[in-house]
């Protein structure tokens, strides 16, 4: 009897109880009508979600309480056999030997490489299985009473559906507030580490150290390969300057001549082809920039006399990675130019200005807040972006403002860092996340940089 | 005729005068060349895409294509008389076991093209006999010419990008018929593998299915709970507040973030299986569930409050309201949004590498649990290969994610374009 077999089984008692509950209230009001009990206050349908919710959440609880618990449990349960009295006292190998005993008893692993997990095996089996037919019977049990506990107070008077719907409400906060436990979550995990990370490494050097090389190895002062200016140098570099040079005049022009010149037939058919520009996933425009467009810049960049130009060179990455956000600066001001009053550009017009006078004199500079917003989101966008950079700009940190040479982005080195042998407790691995929250700090406050502005400026002309 | 009241402001403008004509042409030459730029912008834009298409498509489509060589077995002197009854029965799998059929493939293929013809043919080709056997096992009592998939140097020489020695290889079989390009129904059937020619995506494909199944299953009830509850029910106070604010910025918050989240959270700190799609659809839900909350909310905003007004005059409870009368009627917009939504994470990449899905993985997973890759990843991993036939099979494992990834967000079109009611 597994797990998924029980929650199919408690959920199947579930649907019984809800025709119970419904059933039974039913009856009420057939009673109500014949022998005048009294008034039944809410649906039958909400009598059985009643009985079906306390019968069933209980049980839940207990299993998901049950399915943390339970390894400890079983672990202690292990240690107190017969064949566990020769592991040795250092709890680190003991814990390597008794993981890799559960693996096997619970069929993940087929052999064992140490052959102490061997002869662990067949007591953890027991006690795995002892631990399961408890938490077993414990949750069926927990099922009835709370059923039965219920349904003796099911009556006519009964505000079932009060009830439930106040279950539904807190249901719905809760779902509301994973957001604020995710954005929660991403801070304790990589402030966690970081501060793990800063233990190795001063952050004097990581924040304005010029030379990045991790090792392993971590001696003295200031120069360890850990300063990451040559990454944030990088991350700029790609993202926030070659790719805006590419996004930000195509974009903004592009809606600027669907938004005021494009025939509706045009405009009809050209929008959700940028849309579709927008759509495709960062690994095939990685594909692209590594296949395409770098071969093609270096031959480019060999012939006007670079010769050591490198094949994985940051102007690829960067105009790869601008002709992928340029869908998204095109939206953004399109949906500023739109919310321009029209009365502006009527009078503009009516004055005697030209098409493109009214749109360079009026229409940008009263929808430049929302374009500012637009352009911030972008460069978030862009200094977050993996696959381009990971596919098509390099692995070694340059610190240099040659666009053909070859350069390193914060989320280059969080991929190089963390695929690979990793050992979770060295300096290398606690960087990628010292690396991942710098990167989710700045982005953080782009973006609420970003909403503010938008919002102020649709505040303005609402 | 002048009144001597009424002196005029000024001279009215002379237009006719040239230095005007030279300006106001000026001006209209500056007009068009604007319009130009913006034409040139958008044209810009859409060749980008076009070459994209093209590039990909152009080498893709001879991922789709595998070259055969015909290889005649002599199989009653290969298998030194094994009997067709053999292959029969309960034994019949023993029986195939015990043969060498590694050796006997690689014999039939020396016997005909000579001593260096060994790797002519891929790892796969004897588990190909072995079925082809399998279903016909008359087939050990006779000569047999059987076409099997050629190793990858010489597939890719025998489309025209192959190196010189295999060009000439792929030139003197070609001549004598003994070569022949058909349809890799392999690619759609198998996974991973080390010779390109072996590979397939069904792996990868099974892989992302079983990712999004679990992201559809926690981001889409979150979603849309958390959008019902702050566009109809939320209070105006700090915490709504601060929930909008989360949900706005972790739509923007980088995917490999959330890769770092799932690999401490999910894996360090709740020891969940590493590399399974358990993970991966749980990491990719936490990024979904902001695109839908907020498409959700916004197909909320667009029901009138007239329905909600209504229901409530005759009634009916604000739960009884949101879950009768404006869910069903936000429904469609929120299932465009979810669609977007999921295409989304059917294309991302970077947090799936965090948790460990870039494995090299031979067979498909079974269960939600077991090591799976997704298919973007395959794609990454692929493109790192050297071996040059896998630039192909790239390729064209990226035509099958656009063609799913265009379905899907034409399903949305439609679905927008069906339900969406004006009011």
């Amino acid at each position: 009897m597994d797990g998924t077999a029980l929650l199919f089984l408690i959920l199947g008692l579930g649907l019984v109880a809800w025709i119970t509950g419904r059933t039974r209230a039913s009856i009420f009001v057939r009673d109500g009508a014949h022998l005048r009990r009294g008034h039944v206050n809410s649906l039958p349908v909400y009598h059985g979600w009643y009985l079906a919710l306390w019968a069933v959440l209980p049980a839940l609880a207990f299993m998901v309480l049950w399915d943390i618990i339970s390894p400890a449990l079983v672990s202690n349960r292990v240690l107190l056999s017969p064949a566990a009295a020769s592991l040795s006292a250092d709890s680190f190998s003991r814990g390597a030997i008794l993981s890799e005993a559960r693996a096997i008893a619970q069929g993940f692993q087929q052999s064992a490489f140490q052959p102490q997990a061997q002869a662990l095996v067949p007591a953890y089996r027991e006690a795995l299985a002892f631990y399961r037919w408890i938490g077993f019977a414990i949750t069926l049990a927990l099922f009835f009473v709370a059923a039965l506990y219920a349904y003796s107070r099911l009556k006519p008077n009964l505000l079932a559906r009060t009830k439930v719907e106040r279950l539904v409400m807190l249901i719905l906060i809760l779902a509301s507030s994973i957001a604020i436990i995710t954005t929660i979550g991403i801070f304790a995990s990589l402030i966690f580490e970081t501060v793990r990370f800063f233990q190795f490494v001063s952050p004097v050097e990581f924040l304005f150290g010029t030379r990045w090389s991790p090792s392993e190895t971590i001696g003295e002062g200031y120069n360890n390969g850990y300063g990451a200016i040559p990454l944030f140098w990088g991350t700029i570099f790609v993202g926030a300057i070659i790719a805006m040079i590419v996004a930000i005049p195509l974009g903004l022009m592009s809606a600027v001549f669907l938004t005021q010149y494009a025939s509706p037939r045009l405009r009809r058919w050209m929008k959700p082809i940028l849309e579709i520009l927008a759509g495709v996933p960062t690994v095939v425009y990685g594909y692209f920039a590594a296949l395409t467009v770098a071969p093609m810049i270096r031959d480019f960049a060999v012939w006007i006399g670079f010769q050591n130009a490198a094949s994985d060179n940051a102007l690829a990455a960067g105009i790869v990675m601008g002709i992928m956000i340029i869908p998204l600066v095109s939206s953004m001001a399109d949906d500023s130019i739109a919310a321009v009053p029209g009365a502006m550009r009527d009078g503009s017009l009516a004055m005697g200005a030209t098409k493109s006078e009214t749109i360079k004199k009026v229409l940008l500079p009263a929808a430049l807040p929302g374009v500012v917003g637009g352009i911030l989101l972008a460069v978030s966008r862009a200094i977050g972006e993996t696959m381009i950079v990971v596919m098509a700009a390099g692995y070694t940190a340059n610190l240099t403002a040659n666009p053909f040479d070859s350069i390193s982005t914060i989320t280059v080195q969080i991929k190089a860092l963390l695929t690979g042998d990793i050992n979770f407790n060295g300096p290398q691995v606690l960087a990628a996340f010292a690396l991942g929250l710098t990167l989710f700090l700045v982005t953080f406050l782009l973006n609420i940089m970003a909403l503010r502005v938008v919002k102020k400026y649709r505040e303005a002309y609402d | 005729m002048t009144d001597p009241n009424v002196q005029p402001a000024r001279a009215p403008t002379d237009w006719s005068n040239p230095a005007r004509q030279r300006l106001i042409k000026q001006r209209y030459a500056a007009e068009r060349r604007f319009r130009l730029a913006g034409f040139f912008a958008v044209a810009l834009s859409v060749l980008a895409l076009a070459v994209l298409l093209v590039t990909m498509v152009g080498n893709g489509l001879n991922g789709f294509r595998q070259t055969e060589l015909s290889v005649t077995f002599d199989l009653p002197t290969l298998t030194s008389g094994a009997s067709a009854d053999s292959l029969r029965g309960a034994s019949a799998d023993a029986a195939i076991r015990s043969m060498d059929l590694q050796g006997i493939v690689g014999l039939a293929v020396e016997q005909e093209y000579g001593s260096d013809s060994r790797d002519y043919l891929t790892a796969n080709a004897p588990f190909l006999l072995r079925d082809m056997l399998q279903d016909d096992p008359d087939m050990i009592a006779r000569k047999a010419k059987i076409w099997l998939p050629v190793a990858s140097p010489i597939d890719i020489a025998y489309k025209g990008r192959g190196t010189a020695e295999a060009e000439k290889i792929a030139a003197t079989l070609k001549a004598n018929e003994k070569l022949r390009s058909s349809f890799n129904w392999n690619f759609l059937s198998a996974s991973d593998a080390t010779d390109p020619a072996d590979v397939g995506i069904w792996g990868a494909l099974k892989g992302s299915l079983l990712t999004l199944i679990i992201t559809l299953a926690i981001a889409f009830p979150v979603g849309v709970f958390a959008a019902i509850y702050l566009e109809e029910y939320a209070p105006k106070n700090k915490l709504t507040d601060l929930i909008e604010v989360s949900i706005n910025n972790l739509a923007a918050v980088p995917s490999i973030i959330f890769g770092l989240l799932g690999l401490v959270v999910f894996l360090t700190w709740f020891q969940m299986p590493r590399s399974s799609s358990l993970v991966g659809g749980l990491t990719l839900a936490l990024m979904t569930m902001p695109v839908i909350v907020i498409a959700g909310r916004n197909a909320i905003k667009a029901v009138p409050p007239s329905i909600r007004e209504a229901a409530l005059g005759i009634g009916a409870s604000p739960i009884q309201v949101v879950f009768h009368h404006v869910l069903p009627l936000a429904l469609p917009g929120i299932l465009t949004g979810t669609i977007i939504g999921m295409a989304r994470a059917l294309g991302e990449t970077a947090p799936l590498l965090m948790i460990g899905m870039v494995a090299f993985i031979s067979s498909p997973p079974g269960g939600f649990t077991d090591a799976a890759t997704a298919l973007p990843v395959q794609i990454y991993l692929w493109s790192d290969e050297v071996n040059r036939g896998f630039v192909e099979k790239t390729s064209a494992a990226i035509i099958i994610l656009l063609i799913f990834l265009l379905g899907m967000n034409a399903l949305a079109i439609y679905l927008r374009n069906k339900f969406e009611t004006r009011w």
